[in-house]
């Protein structure tokens, strides 16, 4: 009995020591990989809809001892908490990290935790990049910390059917013109909010949240002054007049009072008519209906109230704790090539931020939207769009300042435009202050 | 005991002849023998008090050492403020209202709890066929993930579309703001932890009831007390030691409530206007998207505190109870509960 019991315990600890033994051993054989040309397995972490993910296989195929472990979270906030935790952590980043424009102010702060793209050749592909995009992916010190993938043009989303059946026009070309063509106003937008209601008795639009950060970033100077450090919201009358109108605009049920930012199945009941399209939110429209679903009733006009601007866009970033970092930059610079940066665009909707990338999807069309020539209207969509400064809490500001107001509008606990303007700067002050 | 017994009793036992008098000729197997005898207990014990050490001190004291500072959470350690950062917290509304959002899904939920794992846990006591199978399922819930229960719900929740929604709308009800309005999300969350532990606090609260002599019911009932009798002046003074560490138990995992709330409504961190902010969701708000570490280990400290105090008033209770019911009994434990309850139930 005590003999067998010992061979037990003997033979437990030994399958005990084998197994550390070999986990030591793929730890270090991995560490070695990217020198030794051998295996090397990159963890790649993106959000939402990208589109990233389209060109993982034919990177695998040119690059077989390549293994790509990809993880995507499902909103750019959670991607936001879980890049802040892991820096703090100083541990578990991924190779290659996605990083959102809104808090790339914040990331610059602390950039040596990533590395500088300058040093795995980025220069050498940098006419590629519009210039603005190639500068936000650059810090204080002139390090380039993110490689940009694609940026934010924003046109309007529309549902043609439900359009036409309230007695407006619903081709795309009549409804850009109907808002207003290249001079679309915000009020010409309510306008045609209200007729719309009027006509058809149903909420035109989402929640005002939406339009709320496409008119934030349309002005010269967003949350921030230009130098991304001083606050520009309290005594901001441009941002205030904006807000105050959409309370009345929400008084006036143009809402469909929906929580925040989800696309929501509502969309399928037809509860709201348009929504502001950036180019990355194209992929999260669809994918609230089945795939090759084509009659949807969505459609997309060349059209913005307020005038071009660009919302959002996002980098890659090579986190400085990589234990592969040659191979993974070279992962990076790759999906942010215009080769790779059209075909995310076709798979889910983000517009590259290379000129080329542009030219490549010049003439893609959506099924979903109804065939619109989207490569096109994105194309004019950004002529001559610049992104604006962000500073360190802009997402921050974003996310828990007026988010939680515009809910609190929408749902008729504050009905008084001033009175929710001084919420929202109390919520600030604390949030922020 | 003294060594003596071990050593040869060839030496003169008083004249110490070198500095070591006690040990001097024992053979190596005996040393290792007195060894054993002496350290190995602690060796025995020491794993855990690493690991205690390594995963429960030392970050409870770092996380001390943190709230000190003014602590940014990527940039890291800045200046000492002392306790400043407490203070910011004690004079914070948020804190407040977290606080009180805690407070009442905590009673929310682990109220009903106990008075339903009581009454299935005396309903399983009972001759059942398929004991086990009715025991299993019960506990079934448990095994969830948190994580797809608060998903699961927050879809039966969900103020337009879900099955509530539907039924309330069938009766011609006004719809339920539930991711809004305070209490009906306190409501909707307390019943994802009592979905999830119920089951389980009834199991626990059987094998006490299954711990009672059955002979003391027995001669309750030739008393003439019945069911119901039985059940107040039986059952429920008997698994009362139970019973309390349940309620510390679930006092303890309530006040720290975070997964529930959180994926509730996951855009934000407790609701659009922190209707259903926790504790410790105002913790996570403070330290990752406000990126405030200091505030936030400020914020664990005072939780940390606030249960120690939870479980001194339980204990307190606990004691109370004991010593109103110390009567001097003279035998041994189970024909002295016998007593007792019969003392209850006459």
């Amino acid at each position: 009995m005590k003999s067998s019991r010992r061979k037990i315990a003997a033979s437990v600890a030994g399958v005990a020591t084998l197994a550390l033994l070999a986990t030591g051993c793929a730890a270090s054989g991995s560490s070695n990989g990217g020198e030794d040309g051998g295996k090397v397995t990159l963890s790649i972490t993106t959000f939402g809809t990208m589109g990233v993910d389209a060109n993982y296989e034919k990177y695998m195929e040119e690059n077989p001892n390549v293994t790509i472990e990809a993880t995507n979270l499902e909103g750019g906030g959670a991607a936001r908490d879980d890049a802040y935790a892991k820096i703090a952590a100083g541990t578990g980043l991924s190779d290659v990290v996605a990083i959102e424009e809104g808090w790339l102010g914040t990331i610059a702060e602390v950039s040596d935790s990533f590395v500088d793209l300058r040093d795995y050749g980025i220069e050498d592909q940098k006419d590629s990049w519009l210039d603005w995009k190639y500068k936000q992916g650059t810090d204080a010190d002139g390090r380039v910390i993110g490689a940009g993938l694609d940026i934010g043009p924003q046109g309007l989303c529309y549902r043609g059917d439900l359009f036409e059946a309230a007695g407006l026009p619903s081709e795309r070309t009549a409804v850009a013109e109907y808002f207003g063509g290249e001079d679309a106003t915000w009020d010409r937008f309510f306008e045609v909010g209200q007729e719309y209601k009027d006509k058809s008795g149903k909420a035109f639009y989402h929640s005002p949240r939406f339009f709320w950060n496409s008119f934030v970033n349309q002005q010269e100077e967003g949350y921030y002054k230009k130098d991304g450090e001083t606050l520009n919201i309290e005594g901001n009358d441009v941002l205030k007049d904006q807000f105050v109108k959409i309370v009345e605009a929400e008084k006036s049920k143009l809402g469909a009072g929906l929580p925040g930012w989800d696309v929501g199945p509502e969309a399928k009941e037809d509860k709201y008519a348009v929504y502001m399209c950036p180019s990355w939110m194209l992929g999260i429209v669809q994918g609230y209906y089945d795939e090759g679903t084509t009659d949807s009733g969505w459609d997309f006009a060349d059209v913005l109230p307020g005038g071009s601007a660009n919302w959002g866009g996002a980098f890659l970033g090579v986190s400085e704790s990589s234990e592969h970092k040659e191979e993974a930059a070279k992962l990076a610079l790759w999906l942010a090539a215009p080769e790779q940066q059209a075909a995310s665009f076709e798979l889910a909707g983000p517009f590259p931020s290379t000129v080329e990338g542009q030219k490549l999807v010049g003439d893609t069309t959506s099924a979903f939207f109804n065939d619109a020539p989207i490569g096109e209207i994105f194309a004019a969509r950004s002529e001559g769009v610049i992104a604006q400064v962000k500073g360190p809490e802009d997402s921050n500001i974003q996310d828990n300042v007026f988010g939680p107001i515009f809910d609190r509008v929408s749902q008729g606990e504050i009905t008084d435009g001033d009175t929710a303007w001084k919420e929202a700067m109390k919520l600030l002050d604390q949030i922020v202050g | 005991m003294t060594s003596s017994t071990l050593t040869k009793p060839s030496h003169p036992s008083t004249p110490p002849r070198s500095p070591k008098p006690a040990k001097p000729d024992l053979t190596l197997k005996q040393k290792l023998a007195r060894f054993d005898y002496k350290v190995s207990p602690y060796l025995y014990i020491a794993p855990f008090f690493i690991l205690f050490a390594l995963i429960g001190i030392f970050p409870i004291a770092y996380t001390l050492n943190v709230s000190l500072y003014d602590w940014h959470l990527l940039k890291g350690q800045g200046d000492f403020v002392g306790l400043n950062n407490y203070v910011e917290v004690l004079t914070d509304p948020f804190f407040w209202n977290a606080f009180r959002n805690t407070i009442s899904i905590f009673l929310l939920s682990a109220i009903p709890q106990l008075i339903i794992a009581t009454g299935l846990a005396a309903l399983l006591d009972q001759a059942l066929r398929g004991k086990t199978f009715w025991r299993m399922s019960i506990l079934l819930p448990y095994i969830v993930a948190p994580v797809a229960v608060a998903v699961i719900f927050a879809q039966i929740f969900n103020q337009y579309h879900g099955p509530v929604a539907g039924l309330l709308e069938a009766f011609g009800l006004e719809p339920i703001r539930w991711a809004f309005d305070v209490l009906p999300s306190h409501f909707a969350i307390a019943s994802m932890v009592n979905w999830r532990w119920t089951g389980y606090n009834a199991l626990i609260l059987l094998a006490a009831m299954q711990a009672i002599p059955r002979d003391v019911y027995e001669s309750a009932a030739l008393d003439g007390a019945n069911k119901i009798r039985r059940f107040w002046s039986i059952t429920v003074p008997m698994i009362r030691p139970t019973l309390i560490f349940v309620v510390i138990t679930s006092t303890i995992g309530g006040l720290q409530i975070f997964t529930e709330p959180k994926l509730f409504d996951g855009r934000t961190n407790g609701g659009s206007d922190r209707q259903f902010q926790t504790i410790v969701l105002y913790l996570y708000e403070l330290a990752f998207p406000r990126r405030d570490f200091g505030r936030a280990s400020a914020t664990a400290w005072i939780l940390f505190l606030i249960i120690i105090l939870a479980g001194l008033i339980n204990f307190a209770i606990t004691r109370a109870i004991r010593t109103a019911d110390a009567k001097p009994v003279p035998i041994a434990s189970a024909p002295a509960a016998a007593q007792r309850a019969k003392g209850a139930a006459s």
